[in-house]
């Protein structure tokens, strides 16, 4: 299966920007994440690198910029072999990493933030030069964001290519992209990828991990697949099958004829409603009317929104992020007070009521945030794993001890169900990957045995089959009558699994109809804004 | 790069990562022996021996039952003062009132030469005012803490300052023996901690600090309420979305806290030989920087509990065998010294766990930075305008 010497070997044998020899990483707790990762990274590639949750994506990435130290192994360059103490060694040298969870400052504007990873930021000069910089780069390579606006302010995907010019700022050599395009919608995606074949035709080359296929396919050179952390594939795109590389992934063929959603996501509505059970409309569960609601700051986030969830459907909201969609989401579920308008469920109030209440009417939130809002880090898996129902009676005792026990199990049947992978129920809720972290939130969330789940992309960072288990989970739940508000940047996805549709801009709803009564363009016009009164 | 221009910047790292990442107790021990290293080389250049001194140290710490027996009373009130700030830390809090909030304590402990009561019950009572009555001391920062949000480091110095001339007008004015008006009432037999060694100042006390330490690590890991403590205090936003209720943890934190610092009083009022009273003439000398030093004890135990046994065990030695050095041998070290030698490692077991909060403190001067700078070119701008 290893079929490392491939293309690598066939181009020019120096002409290589990097190498990584033999690279291994074992964690102080003794998970093996990388072993003996080999590969070579020539100027002017894009290489997609593939794997399941776990399978080594982040780290191996993190050791390329210098933030991790490999424990056996080496980089090396034309020049010799390198080594970087800290990811501003590998900026020097060229190497830039856009993480999966950014690392910016939310108070902070665009220019200072950039400005941040240089030395002495805050002189007069140093900002003046930054901002300069900036301008020039944006100029060249499209990408537009506010420079005097404290980032905080900013949609997820305006933060993400403040990111990008934060790196490209320091003019890399390689470019590496941790699941860059989860947060972002079609179009969005569709910028970015542009923006990396202008770079790739000035010579850089770009690493990109993502768990769609589609995308691997459309935009790279090579791809290379993980799995428990060796290197099991490195293939041409050209010549690469989405079921080769699935099943390269998982290491058997994926059951079942209609693979991954991102594959077909032309057809797939029709393939998963062939499926489903008619959405039967039951009882309505949520009522929502003419909220209005201000985000962050001072700003009407939501702008008069009426509509209403039933038991037994899917009601999927898409839109740019930063649409007002969150705050949407924070109203419903108790993490924001609105300014106006009523919401209840099942004829109660829920609006101005904390979670706590909001939970014991039966909802459950699968929050977008993960890092923000969905872990406490620093906790155990276990201790996440119960956060929100650390008071169901099962896991009380007397004088309100909390039972160990009770809780262990509980843990572990969710790591069974979901395939939470990690070192046990004690492990730190830091040391698992990405995906494995948003399962362990999905897990709990779905656990709580909900009349209603508002799920912020539940989905995202999951590997192909994760994401699908999840999928089929949340109509299993609709079919058994629960209700379900999916609010989701993944259009492909809210295609597939929503009843009816709601697509946000600014605050509003452009329309309400069911999803298959529109076509992409019209879709991508009424997220823009553009109003076509035929289709509502 | 291939020749990797930064080694010292490599080596600082190294260096950083190899202390933090150290098993916590290991690297306790290893601040300790640098900062014994530091002082020794300051009474090296100050012309004293720092062997001989620092021999007189362990001696007059741990040389005999009688030096353990002073060692773990001078331990005693830090492990409950340090019990304060712990538990404010792990909510998410600093938690500076100790201080005033155990001179409270101790002024409420003497209370009870006000009336009579049978042997034990009349130190339960006891207890319970102190413990009261420090809870009391803490609720007024928890509250404007939690209502407007006032930071609770400014106002626990404030309510140390309150507490202490309150305290001190308590022991001139109100509950001041009439005989000696340099003291307060003294504690009546039936009040007092049973002494354990006799001739020292260890009494039964120290088994109510073990007991509340042992208390609060039950507390905080082992039961609903510490669950919830601990998560707002790392992240109260995933602590709000999960239901908790982030303003009740900051109280309860902040009361128990209060309590412990109150019990620290209580220690030193009903348990103190052989005066069983409290000087407000000498400025309250036994009750200064018990809650100061007892920061000192939380940071250097990690803010658990039973890293702060062990701290407290060490702090009281260095405080017990400090009196010896300055007596020993035939160039003896003078108090001054012995002070800046007690800083010093003091300084240097502090410095782990301000290495870690430092990214901390560092980003949010940073912050403070930028918006104020932006605030200052707004309005200038407004100004041309
Ligand atoms: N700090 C850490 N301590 C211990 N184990 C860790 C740590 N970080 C990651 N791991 C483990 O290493 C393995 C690989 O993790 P990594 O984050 O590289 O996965 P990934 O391929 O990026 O997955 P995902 O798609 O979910 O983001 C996982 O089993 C993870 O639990
Ligand atoms: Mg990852």
């Amino acid at each position: 299966m290893n079929e490392n010497a491939g293309p690598g070997a066939r181009q020019n044998a120096d002409g290589y920007f990097l190498r990584a020899e033999g690279i291994t990483k074992i964690y102080s707790d003794g998970t093996v994440a990388l072993k003996e990762a080999t590969l070579e990274i020539h100027p002017r590639e894009i290489i997609g690198l593939l794997g399941e949750n776990g399978a080594g994506k982040t780290t191996l990435t993190k050791i390329l910029s210098g933030l991790l130290p490999p424990s056996h192994g080496r980089v090396v360059s034309p020049r010799g072999p390198v080594r970087f103490a800290n990811p501003r060694e590998a900026l020097d040298f060229g190497i830039g990493m856009v993480h999966q969870h950014f690392a910016l400052v939310g108070t902070f504007t665009a220019t200072e933030n950039v400005a941040l990873s240089h030395e002495k930021p805050f002189s007069r000069i140093r900002l003046a030069k930054t901002r300069e910089r900036l301008e020039a780069l944006m100029e060249e390579s499209g990408l537009r964001v506010p420079l005097d606006v404290p980032v905080e302010k900013l949609a997820v995907g305006e933060q993400q290519r403040v990111e990008i010019l934060k790196v490209l700022s320091r003019d890399v050599q390689l470019l590496i992209l941790d699941e860059p395009t989860s947060v972002l919608t079609p179009l969005e995606v569709d910028e970015l990828f542009a923006l990396l074949r202008k770079l790739k035709e000035k010579g850089t080359s770009v690493i990109l991990i993502t768990h769609k296929l589609k995308e691997v396919q459309s935009i790279t050179d090579r791809i290379i697949v993980l799995r428990h952390g060796e290197m099991v594939g490195d293939v041409r795109t050209a010549e690469a099958t989405a079921e080769r590389l699935a099943q390269l992934m998982v290491g058997k063929t994926l059951d079942g004829a209609p693979t991954a959603v991102e594959l077909s996501a032309e057809q797939l509505p029709r393939v998963l409603s062939a499926t489903r059970k008619k959405g039967s409309s039951g009882e309505g569960i949520l009522h929502v009317i003419d909220l209005v609601a201000r985000g962050n700051t001072g700003e009407l986030a939501v702008n008069g929104v009426t509509f209403d969830v039933h038991g037994g459907e899917i009601f999927g909201i898409a839109g740019v992020e930063g649409n007002g969609q969150s705050e949407l989401v924070e109203c419903l579920t108790g993490l924001r007070v609105p300014v106006a308008g009523t919401a209840t469920i099942r004829g109660k109030n829920i609006l101005g009521k904390d979670p706590r209440q909001i939970y014991r009417l039966g909802v459950a939130h699968v929050p977008e945030d993960r890092w923000r809002l969905g872990l406490v880090l620093p906790f155990t898996l276990a201790e996440n794993a119960i956060l929100g129902v650390h008071r169901w009676k099962e896991f009380q005792g007397p004088f309100g001890i909390l039972r160990r026990g009770k809780v262990n199990q509980h843990v572990r049947e969710l790591m069974n169900r979901f395939d939470i992978q990690a070192t046990g129920p004690n492990a730190p809720a830091k040391s698992l990957s990405g995906g494995n972290q948003q399962k362990l939130i999905v897990g709990r969330e779905l656990a709580k045995d909900p009349a209603i789940v508002v799920a912020s992309q539940p989905t995202r960072g999951l590997d192909i089959g994760a994401a699908r288990y999840i999928r089929d989970l949340l109509i299993e739940m609709r079919d058994n009558g629960r209700a379900i508000l999916l609010v989701s940047a993944d259009l492909d996805e809210v295609l597939a699994l929503a009843d009816r549709l709601a697509i946000m801009y600014e605050g509003q709803f452009m329309t309400l109809c069911r999803p298959d009564s529109l076509n992409r363009e019209q879709i991508g016009m009424l997220m823009g804004g553009v109003a076509c009164k035929e289709v509502a | 790069m291939t020749e990797n221009p930064v080694r010292e910047s490599r080596l600082l790292r190294g260096v950083h990562r190899t202390v933090t990442g150290l098993h916590p107790a290991l690297e306790s021990l290893v601040a300790a022996i640098v900062g014994l290293l530091i002082g020794a080389l300051l009474m090296y250049i100050w012309g004293f021996d720092p062997w001989k001194a620092y021999w007189a140290l362990l001696r007059g710490a741990y040389g005999g039952s009688y030096e353990w027996a002073s060692s773990l009373a001078r331990g005693t009130p830090l492990i409950l003062t340090a019990l304060t700030f712990a538990i404010c830390v792990r909510a998410g809090m600093f938690n500076i009132g100790a201080e005033g909030q155990t001179m409270i304590g101790a002024m409420a402990a003497v209370c009870v030469a006000l009336f009579a009561a049978p042997t034990g019950l009349h130190l339960v009572i006891g207890l319970v005012f102190a413990a009261v009555a420090g809870a009391l001391w803490s609720v007024v920062p928890a509250v404007l803490r939690v209502t407007r949000g006032v930071s609770e480091v400014i106002s626990t110095i404030m309510f140390n300052w309150i507490g202490r001339w309150l305290a001190l007008y308590l022991a001139i004015y109100v509950i001041v023996d009439p005989m000696r008006a340099e003291k307060t009432l003294t504690v009546p037999v039936t009040a007092r901690f049973p002494i354990l060694v006799r001739g020292t100042d260890l009494s039964a006390s120290i088994f109510v600090a073990v007991g509340v330490a042992l208390l609060v690590y039950f507390l905080l890991w082992h039961t609903t309420m510490g669950y919830e403590v601990r998560a707002a205090g790392l992240n109260p936003t995933a602590a709000r979305y999960g239901g908790i209720r982030n303003k009740r943890t900051m109280i309860i934190s902040f009361l128990l806290g209060g309590a412990a610092a109150g019990l620290a009083g209580a220690t030193m009022a009903m348990g103190l030989p052989p005066s069983y009273a409290i000087f407000g003439g000498g400025g309250l000398p036994e009750l200064t920087n018990l809650g100061f030093d007892g920061m000192a004890v939380a940071m250097v135990g990690r803010n658990h509990p039973i890293g702060i046994l062990m701290a407290a065990v060490f702090f009281g030695g260095l405080n017990a065998g400090g009196r010896v050095m300055q007596f020993y041998g035939s160039n003896p070290v003078p108090l001054e010294m012995i002070r800046v030698v007690m800083g010093a490692i003091v300084l240097a077991l502090a410095i782990p766990e301000l290495i870690r909060l430092f990214p901390a403190i560092k980003r949010q001067g940073e912050r403070l930075f930028a918006v104020l700078r932006r605030r200052r070119e707004t309005r200038s701008k407004e100004g041309e305008a």
